[in-house]
């Protein structure tokens, strides 16, 4: 196709969606609930899995060991640690070392000074004496489980703890979600196909004359079809690109607000830059608008439009 | 031009609408179609434009062999041919300009050549200076001739007009036929397919006869005078 007949059947394209306005309307309408939605889900997915991660990322589970036992049983237990397939690391913490990382937190560090001779009197009687321990990071928390219990069987294992929990729900509530937005997308963008497949149905309904004598003069297959081809393809850019823009305004607008009126939330709560998400969500809203645009011209077309 | 070769084309009821066709119409002539409804006329005039397919029988038109063509190569088929209809089929949105730019553009001319070649087109037929009018603003002669414009534009082999003049009083009648008259004598093949008895019998061109889906006389100089 000429580059001339290519401005010539986008002109022809959106044309039609002027001539009719009511149709191109509603199939825009609903292409941009449909991207709405679909960004909306991404949204929180994203999210939810950012926390996830960061939640995989702290110490998921800590194994304490029995009193008494030797460095060769502790060294034992933790060669078994390391060797599961579903263990990231698993570092040795001593009594010194956890007394070291928890004194500042009992003492609190308002007063370093006071804390510091505080601590200096534990120096000799270490508190935590038996609270050595592996602190083990998963590569994935959903094996927390299988983990847990494999070790809570081991000879010499005092106690697991685990924060399974928050892990559990979360992953849990991923796959719901997931599962859900696929749902509701797939049933908006059945609507949205159908949609556009009836505006463009629509336009060639009003143009048939046009494409009668088209046919008889000598137009390609292409050269008809292009226009309306065009239609469905600005239709879907359209219902795709307006949903995008009020979605990083939405977006942006809460990101502030939690960092500025919900600074206290900050270290639980911190949302994924708009910039990461938007720049997946952007080609991908993009590209299915144009393909569902493409998918409702091209079933009309090989519907009513055979040349 | 036109060759057929036994040339039938039967619909799924009833009698064939063509029946066993032999028509030669060389390059340069001018030949009229004649015949009573349901003679054929309209079956003849789409197998020439490959709207059809024939039963049995072939088809040559400017040069190329219609049963074995592709689909795909219809359309480029079909800008050999300029076609004239009864109710003009014009482009009412569109003024007279572009209703021939737009015949050019669908077969892609460039910009440039459809700049040159439409207001040669509109003068041709005697309306350059309307060239902004909408064709509802025109009379039926007017905008059958812009029809004709649009069907010349692309240097046609061959114009099939099919009842160019039925919707027009006699006087534009006759400008028409005057017009596609002056086409064909500058080298240009036209058939007429046509009721209008005066002008068959006054024009003294070479005059087909359908009847019942067959040719029932070939005339040289014919007229409609001998059903009489």
């Amino acid at each position: 196709m000429k580059i001339s007949s290519f401005v010539y059947s986008l002109r022809q394209g959106m044309k039609n969606i002027l001539r009719n306005r009511f149709y191109s309307l509603a199939s825009v309408a609903t292409m941009i609930v449909c991207i709405f939605m679909f960004g909306v889900f991404s949204a929180i997915v994203i999210n939810v899995n950012h926390v996830v991660r960061e939640v995989e990322q702290g110490v998921a589970v800590v194994v304490y060991f029995d009193e008494g036992i030797s460095d060769q049983q502790i060294t034992a237990i933790g060669d078994f640690i390391r060797g599961r397939e579903e263990v990231a690391d698993a570092t040795y913490v001593s009594p010194e070392e956890a007394w070291a990382q928890f004194a500042p937190v009992y003492f609190g560090d308002e007063d370093p000074e006071l804390a510091k001779e505080l601590m200096e009197g534990f120096a000799e009687d270490n508190p935590l004496i038996n609270s050595a321990n592996y602190q083990i990071h998963l590569k994935d928390v959903s094996k927390q489980d299988q983990l847990v219990k494999a070790i809570s069987g081991l000879e010499g294992v005092r106690r697991v703890d685990s924060n399974d929990s928050v892990a559990d729900v979360l992953t849990h509530f991923n796959s719901l979600l997931g599962y859900l937005s696929v749902g509701v997308v797939i049933l908006l963008f059945a609507v949205a196909v159908f949609l556009i497949s009836n505006t463009v149905a629509v336009g060639i309904a009003v143009r048939k004359e046009e494409i009668g004598i088209m046919k008889l003069i000598g137009a390609t297959d292409l050269f008809i079809r292009a226009p309306f081809i065009f239609e469905g393809v600005i239709l879907g850019l359209v219902g795709s690109g307006i949903p995008l823009l009020i979605l990083a305004l939405i977006y942006g607008k809460l990101d502030d607000l939690l960092r500025t009126k919900f600074g206290m939330l900050s270290g639980v709560v911190t949302l994924v830059s708009s910039g990461e998400i938007f720049r997946y969500l952007v080609p991908i809203s993009l590209l299915i608008g144009v393909g569902i645009g493409f998918l409702g011209s091209m079933i009309t077309i090989r519907k009513h439009l055979k040349v | 031009m036109i060759h057929m070769d036994n040339v039938s084309k039967a619909y799924s009821t009833g009698n064939p609408a063509v029946n066993d066709i032999n028509l030669h119409i060389e390059k340069g002539e001018f030949v009229f179609i004649i015949g009573p409804s349901g003679a054929g006329k309209t079956t003849l005039f789409k197998l020439l434009l490959k709207e059809l397919e024939p039963t049995s029988g072939t088809i040559t038109v400017a040069g190329q062999e219609l049963n074995s063509m592709k689909r795909r190569q219809i359309p480029k088929f079909r800008r050999n041919i300029g076609v004239v209809f009864q109710d003009f089929r014009l482009l009412k949105d569109r003024n007279l300009y572009e209703n021939i730019a737009f015949a050019q553009r669908v077969v892609e001319t460039s910009s440039r050549k459809i700049r040159r070649d439409v207001p040669q087109a509109l003068s041709s037929v005697g309306l350059a200076e309307r060239y902004k009018a909408l064709p509802n603003e025109l009379s039926g002669g007017e905008q059958q001739r812009i029809a004709i414009a649009r069907a010349l534009v692309n240097d046609p082999q061959l114009i099939m007009a099919d009842e160019p003049t039925g919707n027009l009083d006699a006087q534009n009648a006759w400008e028409i036929m005057k017009l596609l008259e002056e086409i064909n004598e500058k080298g240009t093949t036209v058939l007429v397919v046509t009721h209008n008895r005066e002008i068959v019998d006054a024009m003294k061109k070479r005059v087909i006869t359908l009847e019942d889906g067959k040719i029932i006389s070939d005339e040289k100089e014919g007229g409609y005078s001998h059903e009489d």
